[in-house]
């Protein structure tokens, strides 16, 4: 179909959000945030503990009343509560803090919350797709954190939502659940679903999101995909190697600093820098020992743009 | 018809079906809930079993008190045991409506369940309407046991039974909604117990669930509080052999809607404060 391309663009937001405010008496935890999730998008809010992230998800999940702003979410306002049966058919929420009934099986559980949905998935194709399978009638009690958490997340995805919100969905996971999550995450980005999850951890954020939304004392500090976040993708590359013996650093084709005997090129074109010194290098029979070319790395642009020399963060709000 | 699930895979074809599927009768929605609020709790053996043993004991005891205390004016011209068998058996339904829905109310909220429950499309009517028909159902074993108790020390069966259907259902449906309110204005779960029974006990001793109280004036301010009027309205059915017991009956729904009240403004999913 040629209208395909036109029907992208015309397609309204699944979720968003403009000049969000809240505050707890005194703490504003949110004061400015704004931004948009297109259908099938993987989100990532990421910062720091008191960076506004629950609170943002808890607006958009109706939740929490926001103090200012607008939101919409599925093209209703999460915060009417005329709304908020029709929202909950259509999203799935998978809460920070794990709360199921103990006595009942898994099985049980999930069957329950089925029965409040429209147009349920299948019981045994979710517990299959949290990789419950064989404990469907363990009590949920007997269950270990991690499998409790995996009860939690069929829960979010029994109802086949649109929208998934996931408020830090894999604290607790060993490194293998981990992946088998994130595996699970992208298998349902595939099949339609559009996913809003928080973390403060970079390498989620890196492994699963197409674009990160980083906050940091209640506002968004920088808005993009995790390979280009903060500019990084067109910030200067860094060329180090040790300095060859017998050369000072004024020797070289480039200007240049060192400390402790390692070079440092700062550059925008790290193309032709490296040929120069490449070049000169091997004019001069000597080598560049322990070359190596780098970006500031998610990690560096995290830490640059929430850390103390960023806007002054918002208290720590306990939760 | 079984469908094979490869797990860890999701299937292509499960994820949009045919939108808009239909919502389930609110009926539908709230017996599903009953028989789920009833499954968590027969799962609990120990609480279901002492839930029906405290009254048979009571009633057990007041009978090796007084089973031989034939009619008498202390007891309003009844035998002690047809004055303890309605009294505990409004006792009983108090304890289940009122607080112990309190305290797992406060429970529930604090470990988040309310709230994981608030994150589902469940509406709030059939979430208490499960609750509330969990709290019938338990106080009708309970009256059951009781009035099986006193037929035993030679208190007569009721005649009037629709009367005392009628003032069991609207007396659960009060203090379950006193009981909410209770729960709605306790902040932590460890408080719950403490509060809910600082409200109630002293109101069974002026209201004469342990002894009659031949104090008029005192039964006249306790005839304007929930318990004596359900004190009242049982006893009328179970041994004076009267029907149902409007007046009084007036005087609890006032109470349960003053609850309600409460309740609905002020009732709180979300273990955190606003």
């Amino acid at each position: 179909m040629h209208t395909e391309p036109e029907q992208t663009a015309a397609m309204p937001a699944v979720l968003a959000v403009a000049g969000l405010r809240k505050s707890y008496g005194s703490v504003q935890a949110v004061r400015d945030i704004s931004f948009t999730v297109q259908r099938g998008e993987i989100i990532a809010l990421l910062g720091p503990n008191g960076a506004g992230k629950t609170t943002t998800l808890e607006i958009l999940e109706g939740f929490r009343a926001r103090d200012g702003g607008t939101a919409e979410v599925l093209g209703r306002d999460p915060g009417d509560r005329s709304s908020a049966r029709e929202l909950r058919e259509r999203t799935g929420l998978v809460l920070q803090d794990i709360a199921v009934e103990p006595y009942l099986t898994v099985r049980e559980t999930i069957s329950r919350d089925a029965g409040y949905y429209p147009a349920p998935r299948s019981v045994p194709e979710v517990i299959g797709l949290v990789g419950l399978a064989g404990l469907e009638r363990r009590k949920v009690r007997t269950l270990s954190g991690g499998q409790k958490r995996r009860l939690d997340l069929a829960l979010g995805l029994i109802g086949d939502p649109e929208l998934l919100f996931l408020d830090e969905p894999t604290t607790g996971f060993d490194p293998a659940a981990r992946r088998d999550a994130w595996q699970l995450v992208r298998e349902l980005r595939t099949a339609g679903t559009t996913i809003l999850l928080t973390t403060h951890a970079m390498d989620e954020a890196q492994a699963l999101a197409d674009r990160v939304v980083l906050l940091s004392g209640g506002v968004v500090v920088a808005d993009g995909p995790p390979a280009s976040l903060g500019g990084r993708d067109a910030e200067r590359a860094r060329i180090t190697f040790t300095l060859p013996d017998g050369y000072a650093i004024t020797d070289l084709p480039l200007p240049a600093e060192a400390a402790n005997g390692v070079v440092l090129v700062e550059t925008g074109r790290p193309t032709e820098a490296l040929h120069q010194l490449t070049d000169w290098a091997l004019r001069r029979g000597t080598v560049l020992a322990g070359l190596t070319v780098d970006r500031p790395s998610l990690e560096d642009v995290y830490l640059q743009l929430t850390g103390d020399g960023a806007l002054a963060g918002a208290p720590e709000r306990t939760t | 018809m079984t469908t094979t699930v490869v797990p860890g895979t999701v299937v292509p074809g499960a994820v949009i079906p045919g939108r808009p599927a239909r919502r389930r009768h609110s009926l539908g929605m709230l017996a599903h809930q009953i028989r789920y609020e009833q499954l968590s709790f027969w799962r609990n053996p120990q609480s279901a079993i002492f839930t029906f043993v405290f009254p048979v004991v009571f009633i057990v005891i007041m009978g090796a008190l007084f089973g031989g205390v034939g009619k008498s004016s202390y007891f309003g011209g009844l035998s002690a045991l047809q004055y303890y068998v309605p009294t505990i058996a409004a006792l009983s339904v108090l304890g289940s409506c009122y607080g112990q829905l309190a305290v797992a109310l406060a429970a529930r909220r604090q470990n988040g369940i309310l709230k994981r429950v608030r994150a589902t499309p469940l509406p709030a009517w059939a979430y208490f309407g499960g609750l509330l028909a969990h709290c019938v159902l338990v106080s009708v074993v309970d009256i059951a046991l009781i009035v099986g108790v006193g037929r035993l020390y030679g208190v007569p069966f009721p005649s009037h039974w629709l009367a005392i259907a009628a003032t069991l259902v609207l007396g659960a449906a009060s203090f379950c909604a006193l009981g909410v309110a209770v729960a709605s204005v306790i902040s932590n779960a460890e408080a719950a117990p403490a509060v809910a029974q600082l409200v109630l006990f002293p109101l069974l001793f002026v209201s004469g669930t342990y002894m009659p109280i031949n104090s008029e004036l005192l039964n006249r301010i306790s005839g304007w509080l929930p318990v004596r009027p359900f004190n009242e309205a049982l006893t009328g059915p179970f041994a004076a052999h009267t029907g149902a017991d409007w007046r009084h009956l007036a005087v609890l729904a006032a109470w349960g809607g003053v609850g309600a009240v409460v309740a609905v403004r002020r009732f709180r999913w979300d273990p955190r404060p606003e």
